[in-house]
This record gives structure tokens, sequence and C-alpha cells, in this order.
């Protein structure tokens, strides 16, 4: 609903429009097509390309629509003679002097100058000049970069700075001859891609995917994120079975992140069809054996055979990057097959206790980019939910709202905090004591290692605020704490003010997990248990030392599967259908975007199979739509949904927690007890490093070449025109066979 | 008609996190620049500071780069990005005496031309480089707003207006 309906006329017909409006949106929204290259919604306006121009009654010149506000009785001509022809002329000025090599351009064929000019363009040029010409370049192992296509819309330096705040590129000279680039020529930022993606033209391109193919050729297949919690929706382009490239969801369509994507989500991609996959069922006939290949009826035999043998003394313990389908799909199996207590998930931090006391409602990304007050306790957000850090930066930056940033470390989000708690290293849960209440602040405060009155003015600002007030909830919380905040968020709220929570859990389903099989740990499922049947990896391998059997679903070999009796190949979430629930709630498709690898199937599938040969229904179809049946009817958040329902990606559907004032007076006193037991601590000055986290190596992102150079410090190599790929070695140490490739300085 | 080629000499700046070190009366001198702007705007100082930064090192070089964003809290490539849209501050070594021939139209009508070839075969250099002693860097600039006495150049700060070969001789003879 508009809050401020006004009359706007535009080519005749009168509409309503919201007050203050930016008018390009209000024509588009209203069916009219105006081309434009440097407006981009929610940016900072620019101004520079000229396209957008429309005719306003009264005003004596064409207007740029991408900077006007409507206002009441505004009239507006988009289409007439004298408007076409000037966006022909700025069409005709803006291919002076682009070169056109749209037959080598990655982006030939998804650009919006090609799409623009078929338009307004001309057939005939009139400029005789010569084209731009310069050679293709690197900017990191990731940017890919030719600078002779730049039109200069600088969407890239505003996204740079407005959503990721790294302001990491830059338009540098000026004239004709101004380039989009860095000081030093070499980008060492936390390499998002999102200046690629929002890049009209070929000049930022992606680094992983060059001269792959071309984009016409792929199908695409729109899925989610399986790195962060987020739950970010993303386009796989595949072709022939092979994964080439990952987009964001669409450039037209702003779903749950737009074109929002972080480094992981975009570029660590290359271990779908990676050779080091696991390509079919394996078994150690022998402890400290080998793994030798066996076919998949042997092995669902063998493992049916030991696990009902074992029966309760089974753990099962399910990863959180698994669709809900397969975690739910193990929760059945240890129900059922096993009937065994021994469940637990492989989670690093996990946020059970956070999702058992919900007493306010969970914030929805867009909720975030639109708060009041944000107060963010503990996490990294930048590093870890890339995307609920750019909301929040937006909300502060486009959207004036107030940050509270509480954490033991000087996080970069700092710096844009009206009120920083910093903690004593260590302490960050004498937080959440604050929030329950004012009497504990200056217990809290000592430990913290602030000043009592700034929590005082934590408070204030919180009940100050009129609209939203979003708690923003680290993992790295203690269990109680979290309980603690989620608890008493609700208590919060009133006097036209929302409370609403989100939490930071670290894995894409960490949040399905927990709505599935609950808050029990790894740890906890294993500690008596004889035999393991792991689906994923584990935190911590060594405790499957001294089990008699274990069982391992996974994509490649890691430390879990060296204590493997049997190796199962899973599919990655690229090959299966099914569900994850992001941080906010949102339960959302994946999609299977290539037939699974080799002998690989999805997890769920594997399950069922040894469920089926012990002699147990595990009540679902060999279908994801009837294992996600079965999830929903299983879990009361997920009552009713059913694949159609989640079909629409742009507008995602909330799982429905209880919320509920609850009871932690347990929670509250051992909270006091261990932050009584906090010792005081040196603060950490460091503000660490851009990519600490998200360029680190993990068996998934480890199969880009790219990422090692990333891990290894990103250096720059000594000419920028060659893949640095080629002249740096994984280990971040330079390549001798740089100059036998004929690599010399640049002219 | 020249061709525009998008590319940027800065990008073979190897850059460090070395940060320049200023004589405390240069600081003050910096600080006083700030107080010119509204308390929340001292980026604007950037400019001013930026003469300060190439008057001290010669040049605007990394370490004296890295300077102004700290002391500005700003990013090293807004400093960049102001620094390479002026043509006064070198963003690369120049000369003791930096030549700026204008070669715009109402010099270039005068003979500029002829001026600049005289300089550079004089010199033994062509535009944009320095000799081998260090003494003289010559680079061609637009318009420096003195039509009236064209052709004419500047050096250092200051100006040498109706330039003749001659005129030209004495001025090169009496830079050290
Ligand atoms: S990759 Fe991301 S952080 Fe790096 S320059 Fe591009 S937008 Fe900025
Ligand atoms: S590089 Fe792309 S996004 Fe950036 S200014 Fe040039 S055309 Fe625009
Ligand atoms: S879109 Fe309006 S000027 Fe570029
Ligand atoms: S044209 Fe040379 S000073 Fe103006």
């Amino acid at each position: 609903m508009l809050k401020e309906p006004i009359k706007v006329t535009i080519n005749g017909a009168e509409i309503e429009a919201e007050k203050g409006a930016v008018l390009i949106d209000v024509c588009r929204d209203n069916a009219e097509n105006i081309p434009s290259f440097c407006y981009y919604k929610d940016l900072a306006p620019q101004a520079s390309c000229r396209m957008c121009l429309v005719r306003i009654d009264k005003m004596p010149k064409l207007q740029t629509s991408c900077t006007i506000k409507v206002t009441d009785g505004m009239v507006v001509t988009t289409q007439s003679p004298e408007i076409e022809k000037a966006q022909r002329s700025m069409g005709e000025f803006l291919l002076t002097n682009h070169p056109l090599d749209c037959p080598v351009c990655d982006r030939g064929g998804e650009c919006e100058l090609q799409e623009v000019i078929f338009d307004w363009g001309d057939v005939e040029e009139r400029f005789k000049e010569e084209k731009n010409k310069a050679p293709e370049k690197y900017l990191s192992p990731i940017v890919a970069n030719d600078p002779q296509r730049c039109i200069l819309c600088k969407r890239c330096t505003r996204v740079c700075d407005e959503w990721m705040g790294e302001d990491a590129i830059e338009a540098g000279n000026r004239g004709a001859n101004t380039v989009i680039g860095t000081y030093g020529g070499w980008l060492n930022c936390s390499q998002c891609g999102n200046c690629i993606e929002v890049c009209p033209t070929g000049t930022l391109l992606d680094g992983v995917y060059r001269h792959a193919t071309r984009p016409w050729e792929l199908d695409q297949t729109i899925t989610t994120d399986v790195y962060s919690s987020d739950g970010m929706q993303l386009s796989i382009g595949s072709r022939a079975g092979e994964v080439h490239r990952i987009v964001a969801r669409d450039r037209y369509v702003n779903g749950l992140n737009g074109e929002f994507l972080d480094v992981k989500a975009r570029f660590a991609h290359e271990f779908i069809n990676h050779p080091d996959r696991i390509k079919t069922p394996l078994i150690r006939y022998s402890k400290g054996g080998k793994l030798i290949p066996a076919t998949w009826d042997a092995a669902i035999k063998y493992v049916a055979h030991k696990l009902s043998a074992y029966g309760s003394e089974t753990a099962v313990v399910a990863s959180p990057r698994l669709t809900n389908e397969s975690i739910a799909a193990l929760g059945f199996f240890a129900r059922d097959a096993v009937k065994t207590e021994k469940v637990g998930v492989a989670d690093r931090q996990s946020m059970a206790a956070f999702f058992e006391n919900l007493s306010s409602p969970l914030a929805t990304h867009k909720d975030i980019r639109y708060a009041s007050t944000i107060v963010l306790i503990g996490g990294d957000p930048e590093e870890e939910q890339t995307y609920t850090a750019k909301q929040i930066r937006q909300a502060v930056r486009n959207g004036g709202a107030k940050l509270i940033v509480v954490n033991e470390t000087p996080i970069r989000l700092t710096t844009k905090a009206s009120i920083f708690i910093h903690a004593n290293h260590g302490s960050v849960d004498a937080f959440a004591l604050t929030v329950l209440d004012a009497s504990n602040d200056s217990f809290a405060a000592e430990k913290l290692g602030v000043d009592a009155g700034l929590l005082g003015d934590v408070r204030d600002a919180v009940f100050e605020t009129k609209g939203d007030v979003i708690i923003v909830c680290g993992s790295d919380l203690s269990s109680d704490a979290q309980a603690v905040i989620a608890a008493t968020a609700g208590s919060l709220a009133g006097d036209g003010r929302r409370v609403l929570l989100h939490p930071l859990p670290l894995y894409n389903n960490s949040v399905g997990a927990i709505d599935i099989l609950g808050g029990g740990s790894e740890r906890d499922a294993l500690r008596s248990a004889k035999a393991a049947y792991v689906v994923g990896s584990l935190q911590d391998a060594s405790l499957l030392a001294g089990k008699e059997f274990v069982v391992v679903q996974e994509l490649f070999e890691t430390e879990t599967t060296v204590h493997a009796d049997v190796v199962f190949p899973a599919a990655s979430f690229a090959e299966v259908d099914g569900t994850f629930t992001n941080n906010a709630g949102n339960v959302q498709r994946v999609r299977k975007a290539i037939e699974p690898l080799n002998q690989s199937k999805p997890d769920w599938m594997i399950t069922r199979a040894i469920a089926a040969e012990i002699g147990v229904d595990l009540g679902f179809e060999p279908s994801a739509t009837s294992a996600f049946k079965a999830v929903a009817d299983a879990v009361p958040a997920y009552e009713g949904l059913r694949y159609p329902a989640l079909k629409d990606e742009s507008s995602p559907v909330q799982a429905k927690y209880e919320i509920a004032s609850r009871d932690v007076s347990g929670a509250v006193d051992s909270l006091r007890r261990s932050v009584d037991a906090i010792q005081p601590a040196d603060k950490i000055n460091e503000t660490p490093k851009v990519g600490h986290k998200l360029h680190r190596l993990t068996t998934m992102t480890s199969k880009t070449p790219q990422f090692h150079l990333l891990a290894n410090g990103n250096p720059k190599p000594d000419n920028l025109l060659v893949s640095p790929l080629v002249q740096i070695e994984p280990s971040g140490a330079k390549r001798e066979m740089a100059a036998a490739v004929g690599v010399g300085d640049r002219e | 008609m020249a061709t525009a080629t998008p590319t940027s000499f800065t990008d073979q700046v190897a850059v460090s996190d070395e940060v320049a070190e200023f004589s405390p009366a240069v600081v003050e001198e910096m600080r006083s620049h700030l107080t010119k702007y509204p308390a929340d705007r001292t980026r604007s100082a950037l400019i001013p500071l930026l003469f300060v930064i190439q008057r001290e090192r010669g040049w605007v070089d990394n370490a004296g780069v890295n300077f102004l964003a700290k002391f500005l809290d700003l990013e090293v490539t807004d400093v960049w990005e102001t620094a390479t849209f002026y043509t006064m501050f070198n963003l690369r070594p120049v000369g003791r005496h930096h030549i700026q021939i204008c070669k715009t139209l109402s010099c270039r009508i005068m003979g500029e031309p002829e001026i600049t070839d005289h300089i550079c075969s004089k010199l033994g250099i062509h535009p944009g480089e320095t000799t081998e002693d260090g003494r003289f860097t010559v680079t061609m600039v637009e318009c420096l707003g003195s039509c009236g006495t064209a052709p004419m150049m500047q050096i250092g700060f200051d100006y040498y207006e109706n330039l003749t070969k001659e005129s030209v001789d004495k001025i090169l003879e009496d830079c050290n």
C-alpha cells in the first residue's frame, strides 16, 4: 500500500504514486520503458549517462528521471520525438569510442549496452574516431578487466562503497582517459564480485569464468547459496553437466538479495565438477586398510546389515550444509530404522538455544534494511553473513539507522556504529544480562571492561526508537546468552516500536538442522556410540576414533572419511532438489542444475535406501517433493509448506516459529554464574584483515584455484595482463615459469 | 584524432603500507587546512593537503597517499581518485624543475610546437620524461589561463610568458 499517495500524469494517463518515489521507478512500475545505465535502485544517484531523459511540464529542459522525485500533479512525457532524439544521441556518443568487441566479450548476449543500443542505437555511425583500445588485464585473481569497454556509469564504484563499505574501486584520471581501477592496479578487497555483477558492460568480468562459454549457451537454474546462512538466491549457469559460473538471481528481479552475492557464493563453485569428487561407494574391509570401490548394492547391503546390528548404539550426525530433506531423512532414520536417541548436528556454533526461546519474530533481510536501530551483539557478519552486513550498512548509510555494535573485536562495521561496546576478550556474553535488566549494568560493564553509562546509552537508544529495532545475535555467544537475548527481546517492544530478532548462524542450513533435529551436538551424539552414521563431515573428526563402524556420505575425502568404513558419494547442492532455511527463517528452494555426477546420489536417497534395506519405510516416496512433504508434516514451523508454495524465489516464505514469552530463569542463573567467572582480559584492538574468514581454504573453497591466492595474501603479480594463476604458486610465491611463458614488463 | 587508451600508469605503483612522516610544523600546517572546512567535511581538505605532500616529498608518493588516507579517514582509492583527476599532482617523481608547457589553442597558434621541440631537444627528452640528472621534467598541460601572453609555460609555481627560443635558453640556464 502507498503511504502517501499522490497523482502523477505519465504520457497522459493519471496514476497514483508514492510521494518522494524516484520518477524512473514510477514510470517503470507503470510499464513505461525508460533506458538507463547509471541508475541503480537504492544506490546514490549518479546521473552521468543521461539515457533516462524525460520531459516534465513547466521544466525548461529534458530532465533525468533518475534524479527526480515525483511530486503531486507532475505531468511527465517519456516518449516523444524530442526525447528519442536526445536518447539516440546519447547512445551514439557512448559508441564513439566504445570498441564494440562483443564477439570476444564475456558479457556479450547479456550486456545492457547492447540491449539499449538495439532499441535506441542507429545502424550507421557518424563518428570516425578511433575506438578505445586496451589490453585485457586483471584487477585481482577474481576480477578481470577490459577497461576499453567502460561507459563510466560508476555503478561498480557505488556498490563497492555503499554495499560493501570497501571503496576498493574508483574512477581514476579524467576525461577520455578515465579508468575504473585502484591505486597500484591490484584489488585487495573482499573480492565479492558485486562490481562485476552490476557492470552493464563487459568491463569488469568474472575471472573464474573468463572466456569459458558464451552466456547464452548456459542453462540457468535458480537456487540457494550453499555457504552463508543468509540464503542468498543465485543462478547457476551450467552446460552439458558442467557448472561454469554463478551469478546473482537476476539483473532485473529484486529477489531476496537482488544482485548481491559474496566471494564464496559467486566464485567458490569449482568443487562441483572437481575431479577429486568421490565417484563410487567405497568400503574399507579392515580397519587401517584402504577404501576400495564397491557397487551401490554391496555397500548399501553391508551398511544396512551393520547398522541394524548396532541399532540404538548408532550415532547419527547431520552436517548443517545438507538440505532439509536430507536432514529429515536422517532424523527419520534415527527414529525408525536404528531407533537411536544419539542424534546430532555438526555445527561449529549452534544457535538452537536462540531458536528455542524466540519471544519476537525473526527479521527478514528487508526489515534490516529499513530498520531504525540495529543492535549487533557478537558475530562478524561482514565475513560470515555478508548479505546481513550489507543490509546493515545500507540501513545506516542510506536509511539513517542507528547502529550499536557489541563485540570483542573491532570488526569493520564498528566504523559505522554510533555506539561501540568494545568488550574485553571473552566477555561479550555479559552484554546479554544488560539486555535483560538495567540493574545488571554495573556488573556487566565491569566484566565487559566498558563504562556503565555506555550501556545506559544503548538502552536509551533502543527505547527512543520509533520503528524497528533489530537485535542481531552472533553465534559466538554462549547458549545461555543466546537464550536470554531471544527471550528478552519481546519485552523491549511497545510504543510504536517493533523488536525483531536476527540470528547469525554459520552454515547455509544451520537453521533447518535445528528446526528438524533440535540442538544436539556431534559430541553428545557420538559420546557413547559404537557406530556412527555421518552425513557430511564433522567439525572434529577425532570424535570418530575408536568407533567400531563408521559410515560417511561426502563429496570429497576429508578428515572424517579417514575414519570411515564405508563412504557413499553424495551429490552436491547443484545436483539435488531440496530446501535450505536461512537465518531469517525463509525456507527456500535448492534446484537441480546438473545431474548427480559420477555415481553420486542425493543424501536423502542414500539414507532412504539403507533404511529400505533394513526393512524400514521412512515415510516418503523416492522424490524430493515427497521428502519435503514429510519434512513439512514433521516440523511444526513448516506446517503446510509444499514446493509450489516456495516457487517464487523473489517473495520468500518464512517458517512460522512459535513466538511466546519464555521463562529463561535457568539460563539467566547459569549465565550470571558464567559471567561472574569471566576473568579480566585484554582488549583486541586490531581490526582483522578483509577476507580473513571469507578467503579461508576449506574442503569446498580450496577447489577453486583463485582462493589459494586469496588465502595466501593475494600478492600482486608482476604482470597485470596475464592471469595471476599463471604467475603465482598457490602458496603465494612467484612462479619461475613466468619468464618461460613470455611474461615481460608492461610497455 | 588521438586515441584514448584507458590505462593508468599508477597500476605500476608497488603499493605498500608504509606511511610517510612529517615534522610537527608540517603536520600543524595540515591541521590548519582542516579548520577551513566544517568538522564533518574534512575530506574537502584533500586538495590543499595533496599540495603539501607534493611540496614536502617532491611528488605524491605511496607513503604520502597512505598518510593522507589515514589523516582524513579516507580509503587510499579516494585519494588516488582525486590525485589522478588533477594534472597538478605528480603521481610519479619529477625533476627539480618541472616544466609545464601549455599546449592549448592560443599557445599552440602562437608557436608552442617550436618551443616544445626546442626545449625537448635541448634537454634530450620527450614530453613526459625526466632528464637523467634529475634536473628537468617536461610535461604538456592544458591552458594555464595566460593566453594573452602565449606561448607560455610554468616552471614550479612561476609563469614564463611570451616565450621565444632565446628567452627559453636564458630561462633554462638560470635553472640550477
Ligand atoms: S570485488 Fe567487491 S569489494 Fe572488491 S572492488 Fe568489487 S565490489 Fe568492491
Ligand atoms: S566498469 Fe562497468 S560498472 Fe564500472 S563504470 Fe565502467 S561500465 Fe560502469
Ligand atoms: S540513468 Fe539517469 S542519468 Fe543515467
Ligand atoms: S592557451 Fe596557453 S595559457 Fe591559455
